[in-house]
């Protein structure tokens, strides 16, 4: 028997990690160490500001929302508002829908709700090594009943912005959560895949709305739309025996392998509806009453 | 993701750890695939107990790499799916297809039967 390990490196980032527990500053410091960042800490908002303002340059902030003397939401925006900021990634027991949109409205980049794993803290700040991550998002709405937003056509916004919605619906039930933002991560890939072509200067629109009884999630991308008679490469048009079919159509067409996309989600919701010439989609989801 | 590999006789087993989703863990699931098809190990399972995360890109990648093992003589076997992995691979009908098993020595064992043609 042999071992072989295969993995992707991992940028390194210089990073400034700001919480008032002590025992969580140097856990996560030995993390972010241990995967070969550069990491320096503070206790406090000014503390974090005045090591911000004395020229030092940070790739990223982790950046406690309960801290003493200043919020972390303060500091969020002064952060924001520095020439060429870092990205922000706050983190929280703060579980109000409140704190989270404020977050948003305030360009965080992502949102880590205490407690959560350690390790989880690596993966946030790898995804946020990528060249589109400090691309802002427009805030149109930010009521937890409705919440819009555009943004940029990149894949990195789409894990942003899920993971905020996502963590909007965080008092779901867990297998619902789990199909809804399945869905929903595949229909807004899709729009900025597709409808975008991956284009950061092309916007998409997305709406989430959420009453007693449902929830319903709007996108709108800035592509002509398609004719789903011509999507052979998509497995919606595969015969009932022939599950891999369109695989061989995305060969021809010289397609990166996928086109599950809608055929898992049309099984995950409720509605998928487009519009006529779509390139918008309603996504449907019926709850329990009070879920 | 990562992929930790293990040789048992002609058998290899590449144990997937982290997210298989569009650039994110489809390249790498892709090279060593193709690495061990073009190398003539064509008999594989994929341990998919730590999959964190996967999406149709993700899905479109196994169903791929299936392909490419059958074209090479061989197939690819999936084992200890979670619940969630093993959800998707059935809306997507591909557990009419795929080879699926809770148990590596089964999994193992079962490549001694002749693989059908493609």
């Amino acid at each position: 028997m042999r071992d072989r390990h295969v993995a992707k490196p991992v940028p390194s980032r210089r990073i400034l990690l700001v919480d008032d527990d002590r025992g969580l500053r140097h856990v996560l410091s030995e993390l972010l160490q241990g995967a070969g960042h550069k990491v320096e800490t503070a206790g406090d908002g000014p503390e974090a500001l005045a090591m911000l303002g004395n020229g030092e340059r940070f790739d990223l902030v982790l950046l406690d929302i309960g801290l003493p003397s200043m919020s972390g939401l303060d500091v969020l925006g002064l952060v924001r508002n520095l020439d060429n900021p870092p990205i922000v990634i706050v983190m929280t027991a703060d579980d109000t829908s409140a704190t989270l949109l404020e977050a948003v409205r305030r360009q965080a980049y992502r949102y880590l709700r205490k407690p959560f794993p350690p390790s989880s803290i690596v993966e946030v700040v790898r995804e946020a090594a990528t060249p589109f991550a400090s691309l802002e998002v427009e805030v149109i709405s930010a009521k937890p009943e409705w919440l819009e937003l555009v943004a940029p056509c990149t894949l990195e916004m789409a894990d942003r912005i899920q993971s905020f919605v996502m963590h909007l619906e965080a008092n779901l039930p867990e297998a619902v959560r789990e199909a809804v933002a399945q869905a929903f991560r595949e229909l807004l890939t899709n729009a900025v895949e597709w409808g975008g072509k991956l284009d950061p200067n092309r916007k998409v629109r997305i709406s989430c709305v959420r009453t007693k009884r449902l929830l319903l999630y709007r996108i709108a991308d800035p592509g002509e739309g398609f004719d789903i008679d011509r999507l052979r490469h998509a497995a919606i048009t595969n015969p009932d025996d022939d599950p891999m079919r369109h695989l061989t159509v995305r060969e021809e067409q010289g397609l990166r392998p996928g086109g599950f996309g809608l055929a898992m989600t049309r099984s995950l919701v409720d509605d998928l509806i487009y519009n006529e010439a779509r390139n918008e989609v309603l996504l449907i989801k019926y709850l329990d009453e009070g879920g | 993701m990562r992929i930790v590999e293990r040789r048992i006789g002609d058998v290899t087993i590449l144990q997937l750890i982290g997210r298989l989703e569009l650039e994110d863990g489809d390249v790498v699931l892709r090279d060593a695939v193709n690495r061990l098809v073009a190398s003539g190990r064509v008999k594989l399972i994929l341990d998919m107990k730590e999959v964190t995360r996967l999406d149709s890109a993700g899905i479109g990648m196994l169903v791929s790499k299936y392909l490419t093992a059958r074209r090479g003589g061989g197939v690819i076997k999936f084992l200890h799916p979670t619940e969630r992995t093993d959800h998707l691979m059935d809306i997507t009908k591909l557990t009419t297809v795929f080879e699926i098993f809770d148990n590596e020595e089964a999994a193992i064992k079962s490549f001694s039967t002749p693989v059908a043609g493609v």
